[in-house]
Protein backbone atom coordinates (compact mmCIF):
# COMPACT_ATOMS: atom_id res chain seq x y z
CA UNK A 1 0.00 0.00 0.00
CA UNK A 2 1.40 3.43 -0.93
CA UNK A 3 1.88 5.76 1.95
CA UNK A 4 0.67 9.43 1.95
CA UNK A 5 4.59 10.16 1.76
CA UNK A 6 4.54 8.06 -1.28
CA UNK A 7 1.27 8.95 -2.82
CA UNK A 8 1.84 12.82 -2.33
CA UNK A 9 5.36 12.37 -4.08
CA UNK A 10 4.04 10.43 -7.37
CA UNK A 11 0.68 13.25 -7.86
CA UNK A 12 3.56 16.14 -7.52
CA UNK A 13 5.84 14.08 -10.05
CA UNK A 14 2.76 14.27 -12.50
CA UNK A 15 0.69 17.11 -12.30
CA UNK A 16 1.75 19.12 -14.17
CA UNK A 17 2.24 16.70 -16.69
CA UNK A 18 -0.87 15.87 -16.14
CA UNK A 19 -2.48 18.93 -16.54
CA UNK A 20 -1.02 19.24 -19.99
CA UNK A 21 -2.37 16.42 -21.32
CA UNK A 22 -5.80 17.32 -19.87
CA UNK A 23 -5.52 20.76 -21.57
CA UNK A 24 -4.38 19.15 -24.80
CA UNK A 25 -7.88 16.89 -24.21
CA UNK A 26 -10.18 19.49 -23.05
CA UNK A 27 -8.52 22.49 -24.53
CA UNK A 28 -9.45 24.65 -21.48
CA UNK A 29 -7.24 25.24 -18.58
CA UNK A 30 -9.71 25.75 -15.77
CA UNK A 31 -11.69 22.35 -17.03
CA UNK A 32 -7.76 20.33 -17.17
CA UNK A 33 -7.57 21.75 -13.83
CA UNK A 34 -11.00 20.15 -12.44
CA UNK A 35 -10.24 16.97 -14.77
CA UNK A 36 -7.00 16.40 -13.01
CA UNK A 37 -8.56 17.29 -9.53
CA UNK A 38 -10.95 14.33 -10.06
CA UNK A 39 -8.70 12.06 -11.11
CA UNK A 40 -6.24 12.56 -8.01
CA UNK A 41 -8.79 12.50 -5.64
CA UNK A 42 -10.50 9.18 -7.45
CA UNK A 43 -7.03 7.32 -7.23
CA UNK A 44 -6.24 8.64 -3.68
CA UNK A 45 -9.48 7.11 -2.61
CA UNK A 46 -10.25 4.44 -4.72
CA UNK A 47 -6.50 2.91 -5.19
CA UNK A 48 -4.11 4.02 -2.35
CA UNK A 49 -4.17 0.39 -1.23
CA UNK A 50 -2.19 -0.69 -4.39
CA UNK A 51 1.49 -0.81 -4.20
CA UNK A 52 3.21 2.81 -5.25
CA UNK A 53 4.79 1.22 -8.49
CA UNK A 54 1.33 0.55 -9.99
CA UNK A 55 0.49 3.82 -9.46
CA UNK A 56 1.42 5.63 -12.87
CA UNK A 57 -0.51 3.56 -14.91
CA UNK A 58 -3.52 3.65 -13.00
CA UNK A 59 -3.74 7.24 -12.53
CA UNK A 60 -2.89 7.50 -16.45
CA UNK A 61 -5.97 5.21 -17.07
CA UNK A 62 -7.82 7.48 -14.34
CA UNK A 63 -7.02 10.69 -15.79
CA UNK A 64 -7.85 9.43 -19.34
CA UNK A 65 -11.55 8.42 -17.73
CA UNK A 66 -11.54 11.74 -16.13
CA UNK A 67 -11.25 13.26 -19.21
CA UNK A 68 -13.92 11.15 -20.99
CA UNK A 69 -16.16 11.88 -18.01
CA UNK A 70 -15.89 15.49 -18.29
CA UNK A 71 -16.61 15.42 -22.12
CA UNK A 72 -19.52 13.49 -21.24
CA UNK A 73 -20.96 15.74 -18.77
CA UNK A 74 -20.42 18.58 -21.66
CA UNK A 75 -22.39 16.64 -23.97
CA UNK A 76 -19.77 17.36 -26.33
CA UNK A 77 -18.03 13.95 -26.62
CA UNK A 78 -18.23 14.22 -30.30
CA UNK A 79 -15.38 16.87 -30.35
CA UNK A 80 -13.40 13.90 -28.94
CA UNK A 81 -13.64 12.24 -31.64
CA UNK A 82 -13.56 15.41 -34.39
CA UNK A 83 -10.02 14.50 -36.37
CA UNK A 84 -11.18 10.74 -38.31
CA UNK A 85 -7.39 11.06 -39.69
CA UNK A 86 -6.69 9.06 -36.97
CA UNK A 87 -7.99 6.33 -38.97
CA UNK A 88 -5.90 7.17 -42.10
CA UNK A 89 -2.83 6.09 -43.01
CA UNK A 90 0.07 8.65 -41.84
CA UNK A 91 1.60 9.05 -44.69
CA UNK A 92 -0.04 11.33 -47.66
CA UNK A 93 2.87 12.40 -50.21
CA UNK A 94 5.09 10.27 -52.03
CA UNK A 95 7.96 12.68 -51.84
CA UNK A 96 8.07 12.91 -48.05
CA UNK A 97 10.68 10.65 -46.42
CA UNK A 98 9.98 10.06 -42.86
CA UNK A 99 13.57 8.23 -42.42
CA UNK A 100 14.87 11.62 -43.36
CA UNK A 101 13.38 13.36 -41.18
CA UNK A 102 13.77 11.34 -38.31
CA UNK A 103 17.36 11.00 -39.13
CA UNK A 104 17.71 14.85 -39.21
CA UNK A 105 16.23 15.25 -36.17
CA UNK A 106 18.15 12.88 -34.50
CA UNK A 107 21.27 14.22 -35.93
CA UNK A 108 20.58 17.90 -35.19
CA UNK A 109 19.20 17.05 -31.07
CA UNK A 110 22.94 16.91 -30.51
CA UNK A 111 24.18 19.86 -32.29
CA UNK A 112 22.89 23.60 -31.78
CA UNK A 113 19.79 24.10 -30.34
CA UNK A 114 17.34 25.71 -32.02
CA UNK A 115 17.02 29.24 -30.15
CA UNK A 116 19.00 30.61 -33.11
CA UNK A 117 16.22 30.31 -34.96
CA UNK A 118 13.19 30.77 -32.94
CA UNK A 119 13.31 31.36 -29.51
CA UNK A 120 12.77 28.27 -27.15
CA UNK A 121 9.15 29.38 -25.99
CA UNK A 122 7.84 29.45 -29.56
CA UNK A 123 9.27 26.07 -30.64
CA UNK A 124 7.33 24.82 -27.25
CA UNK A 125 4.46 26.53 -28.61
CA UNK A 126 4.59 24.90 -31.52
CA UNK A 127 4.86 21.68 -30.36
CA UNK A 128 2.48 22.28 -28.46
CA UNK A 129 0.22 23.19 -31.32
CA UNK A 130 1.23 20.09 -33.00
CA UNK A 131 0.47 17.88 -30.53
CA UNK A 132 -2.95 19.06 -30.10
CA UNK A 133 -3.82 18.67 -33.42
CA UNK A 134 -2.91 15.28 -33.20
CA UNK A 135 -5.50 12.74 -33.09
CA UNK A 136 -7.14 11.87 -29.68
CA UNK A 137 -5.60 8.03 -29.39
CA UNK A 138 -2.16 8.83 -31.35
CA UNK A 139 -1.70 11.99 -28.80
CA UNK A 140 -2.38 9.91 -25.78
CA UNK A 141 0.18 7.19 -27.21
CA UNK A 142 2.28 9.45 -27.27
CA UNK A 143 2.57 11.36 -24.82
CA UNK A 144 1.92 8.28 -22.43
CA UNK A 145 4.79 6.42 -24.12
CA UNK A 146 7.36 9.31 -24.48
CA UNK A 147 6.17 11.64 -22.03
CA UNK A 148 4.64 9.69 -19.36
CA UNK A 149 7.86 7.11 -19.93
CA UNK A 150 5.29 3.93 -19.66
CA UNK A 151 6.25 0.69 -21.80
CA UNK A 152 3.80 -0.50 -24.40
CA UNK A 153 1.94 -2.78 -22.19
CA UNK A 154 1.63 -0.25 -19.47
CA UNK A 155 0.48 2.24 -21.98
CA UNK A 156 -1.96 -0.52 -23.31
CA UNK A 157 -2.82 -0.88 -19.67
CA UNK A 158 -3.82 2.74 -19.46
CA UNK A 159 -5.57 3.26 -23.18
CA UNK A 160 -7.30 0.28 -22.46
CA UNK A 161 -6.47 -1.14 -25.93
CA UNK A 162 -3.91 -3.85 -27.36
CA UNK A 163 0.21 -3.10 -27.38
CA UNK A 164 -0.24 -3.29 -31.43
CA UNK A 165 -2.53 -0.51 -31.37
CA UNK A 166 0.11 1.60 -28.83
CA UNK A 167 2.76 1.05 -31.37
CA UNK A 168 0.55 1.85 -34.07
CA UNK A 169 -1.09 5.26 -32.85
CA UNK A 170 3.19 6.25 -31.42
CA UNK A 171 4.12 5.51 -34.76
CA UNK A 172 2.06 7.19 -36.58
CA UNK A 173 1.75 10.27 -33.86
CA UNK A 174 5.64 10.48 -34.33
CA UNK A 175 5.72 10.27 -38.32
CA UNK A 176 2.85 13.41 -38.15
CA UNK A 177 4.61 15.13 -35.79
CA UNK A 178 8.20 15.10 -37.59
CA UNK A 179 6.67 16.20 -40.35
CA UNK A 180 4.57 18.95 -39.40
CA UNK A 181 7.95 20.29 -37.43
CA UNK A 182 10.26 19.78 -40.13
CA UNK A 183 7.28 21.46 -42.20
CA UNK A 184 7.89 24.54 -39.74
CA UNK A 185 11.25 24.32 -40.01
CA UNK A 186 11.81 23.33 -36.28
CA UNK A 187 14.66 21.41 -35.11
CA UNK A 188 14.45 19.89 -31.48
CA UNK B 1 11.14 -11.10 -42.92
CA UNK B 2 14.58 -11.34 -43.86
CA UNK B 3 17.35 -9.47 -42.08
CA UNK B 4 18.13 -6.34 -44.12
CA UNK B 5 13.91 -5.78 -43.24
CA UNK B 6 14.42 -6.74 -39.99
CA UNK B 7 17.28 -4.11 -39.68
CA UNK B 8 15.29 -1.90 -41.25
CA UNK B 9 12.18 -2.10 -38.94
CA UNK B 10 14.55 -1.84 -36.00
CA UNK B 11 16.37 1.66 -36.95
CA UNK B 12 13.11 3.07 -37.63
CA UNK B 13 11.96 1.81 -34.37
CA UNK B 14 15.43 3.46 -32.95
CA UNK B 15 14.51 6.39 -34.65
CA UNK B 16 10.83 7.39 -33.87
CA UNK B 17 11.72 6.57 -29.86
CA UNK B 18 14.36 8.86 -30.22
CA UNK B 19 12.38 11.24 -32.21
CA UNK B 20 9.63 11.01 -29.54
CA UNK B 21 11.74 11.12 -26.41
CA UNK B 22 12.93 14.42 -28.13
CA UNK B 23 9.59 15.97 -28.08
CA UNK B 24 8.71 14.93 -24.92
CA UNK B 25 12.16 16.19 -23.52
CA UNK B 26 11.03 19.99 -25.19
CA UNK B 27 7.56 19.51 -23.67
CA UNK B 28 9.08 18.71 -20.40
CA UNK B 29 10.83 21.83 -20.72
CA UNK B 30 8.61 24.24 -21.32
CA UNK B 31 6.08 22.86 -18.82
CA UNK B 32 7.92 23.36 -15.93
CA UNK B 33 7.41 26.87 -16.25
CA UNK B 34 3.66 27.12 -15.80
CA UNK B 35 1.82 30.05 -14.19
CA UNK B 36 1.36 30.41 -10.83
CA UNK B 37 -1.84 30.01 -10.72
CA UNK B 38 -2.04 26.82 -12.34
CA UNK B 39 1.01 25.22 -9.78
CA UNK B 40 -1.07 26.50 -7.36
CA UNK B 41 -4.19 25.20 -7.75
CA UNK B 42 -2.84 22.14 -8.80
CA UNK B 43 -1.21 22.36 -5.45
CA UNK B 44 -4.56 22.76 -4.01
CA UNK B 45 -5.67 19.51 -6.13
CA UNK B 46 -2.82 17.42 -4.58
CA UNK B 47 -3.85 18.93 -0.88
CA UNK B 48 -7.68 17.75 -1.58
CA UNK B 49 -6.34 14.56 -2.74
CA UNK B 50 -4.35 13.50 -0.27
CA UNK B 51 -6.92 14.27 2.48
CA UNK B 52 -9.43 12.37 0.63
CA UNK B 53 -6.19 9.65 1.47
CA UNK B 54 -6.10 10.30 4.50
CA UNK B 55 -9.90 9.94 5.40
CA UNK B 56 -10.19 6.62 3.57
CA UNK B 57 -7.18 5.16 5.32
CA UNK B 58 -8.68 6.37 8.63
CA UNK B 59 -11.62 4.97 7.72
CA UNK B 60 -9.80 1.34 7.46
CA UNK B 61 -8.14 1.67 10.54
CA UNK B 62 -11.86 2.18 12.38
CA UNK B 63 -13.11 -0.69 10.57
CA UNK B 64 -10.34 -2.87 11.35
CA UNK B 65 -10.55 -1.70 15.13
CA UNK B 66 -14.55 -2.38 14.98
CA UNK B 67 -13.83 -5.65 14.10
CA UNK B 68 -11.24 -5.97 16.97
CA UNK B 69 -13.49 -5.07 19.29
CA UNK B 70 -15.68 -6.86 18.37
CA UNK B 71 -13.74 -10.19 18.16
CA UNK B 72 -12.74 -9.12 21.76
CA UNK B 73 -16.42 -8.89 23.32
CA UNK B 74 -17.13 -12.46 21.38
CA UNK B 75 -14.05 -13.92 23.29
CA UNK B 76 -14.98 -12.25 26.41
CA UNK B 77 -18.60 -14.25 26.06
CA UNK B 78 -17.08 -17.76 25.54
CA UNK B 79 -16.00 -17.20 21.37
CA UNK B 80 -18.48 -17.02 18.63
CA UNK B 81 -20.12 -20.26 19.58
CA UNK B 82 -21.27 -19.05 22.85
CA UNK B 83 -22.44 -15.78 21.49
CA UNK B 84 -24.74 -17.79 18.54
CA UNK B 85 -25.90 -20.01 21.97
CA UNK B 86 -27.33 -17.03 23.38
CA UNK B 87 -28.63 -15.77 20.29
CA UNK B 88 -30.84 -18.79 19.81
CA UNK B 89 -31.82 -19.01 23.54
CA UNK B 90 -33.11 -15.25 23.14
CA UNK B 91 -35.14 -16.22 19.88
CA UNK B 92 -36.52 -18.99 21.24
CA UNK B 93 -38.24 -17.33 24.31
CA UNK B 94 -41.09 -16.31 22.24
CA UNK B 95 -41.88 -19.22 20.74
CA UNK B 96 -41.86 -20.51 24.32
CA UNK B 97 -44.21 -17.87 25.68
CA UNK B 98 -46.63 -18.82 22.70
CA UNK B 99 -46.34 -22.74 23.44
CA UNK B 100 -47.02 -22.03 27.31
CA UNK B 101 -50.16 -20.21 25.99
CA UNK B 102 -51.36 -22.61 23.74
CA UNK B 103 -51.21 -24.95 26.38
CA UNK B 104 -52.95 -23.02 29.00
CA UNK B 105 -56.21 -22.39 26.44
CA UNK B 106 -56.12 -25.72 25.57
CA UNK B 107 -56.02 -27.07 29.73
CA UNK B 108 -58.98 -24.20 30.36
CA UNK B 109 -61.26 -25.42 27.42
CA UNK B 110 -60.98 -28.83 28.52
CA UNK B 111 -61.72 -28.08 32.29
CA UNK B 112 -65.05 -26.42 30.70
CA UNK B 113 -65.64 -29.00 28.66
CA UNK B 114 -65.60 -31.37 31.85
CA UNK B 115 -67.39 -28.86 33.68
CA UNK B 116 -70.63 -28.67 31.02
CA UNK B 117 -70.60 -32.80 31.26
CA UNK B 118 -70.47 -33.03 34.80
CA UNK B 119 -73.17 -30.36 34.71
CA UNK B 120 -74.84 -32.66 32.36
CA UNK B 121 -74.24 -36.08 34.20
CA UNK B 122 -75.48 -34.94 37.46
CA UNK B 123 -78.40 -33.71 35.95
CA UNK B 124 -79.85 -36.72 34.64
CA UNK B 125 -78.68 -38.49 37.53
CA UNK B 126 -80.50 -36.51 40.27
CA UNK B 127 -83.42 -36.65 38.08
CA UNK B 128 -86.48 -38.78 38.61
CA UNK B 129 -86.79 -40.17 35.60
CA UNK B 130 -84.00 -42.98 34.66
CA UNK B 131 -81.22 -42.52 32.49
CA UNK B 132 -82.58 -45.32 30.57
CA UNK B 133 -85.70 -44.46 29.86
CA UNK B 134 -83.65 -41.68 27.51
CA UNK B 135 -83.18 -44.81 25.53
CA UNK B 136 -86.68 -46.15 25.20
CA UNK B 137 -88.28 -45.59 21.75
CA UNK B 138 -91.50 -45.38 22.78
CA UNK B 139 -90.42 -43.01 25.88
CA UNK B 140 -88.53 -40.32 23.35
CA UNK B 141 -91.85 -40.80 20.59
CA UNK B 142 -93.79 -39.74 24.19
CA UNK B 143 -91.53 -36.58 24.35
CA UNK B 144 -91.92 -35.66 21.07
CA UNK B 145 -95.45 -35.99 20.85
CA UNK B 146 -96.03 -34.10 23.85
CA UNK B 147 -93.63 -31.57 23.25
CA UNK B 148 -95.90 -30.46 19.93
Amino acid sequence: MASEQELSAFLKSVEKRAFKRAVFAVRDEDAALDVVQDAMIKLAENYADRPAAELPPLFQRILSNATMDWFRRQKVRGALFRNFSDFEPAGGDEDFDILEVLEAFAGEASAESASDVVSRGQVFALIESQIADLPTRQREAFLLRYWEELDVSETALAMGCSEGSVKTHCSRAVHALAKALNAKGITL
Amino acid sequence: MNATEHSSDHRVTTLESRFGLLVAARLSEGTEQLPHDVNERLRHARQVALAAHRQTASAVHVNAAAAGYSSAATLSFGGSRGKSWWTSLAALVPLAALLVGLGMIEHFHLQEQIAAAAEVDTALLSDDLPPEAYSDPGFVEYLKTSRE
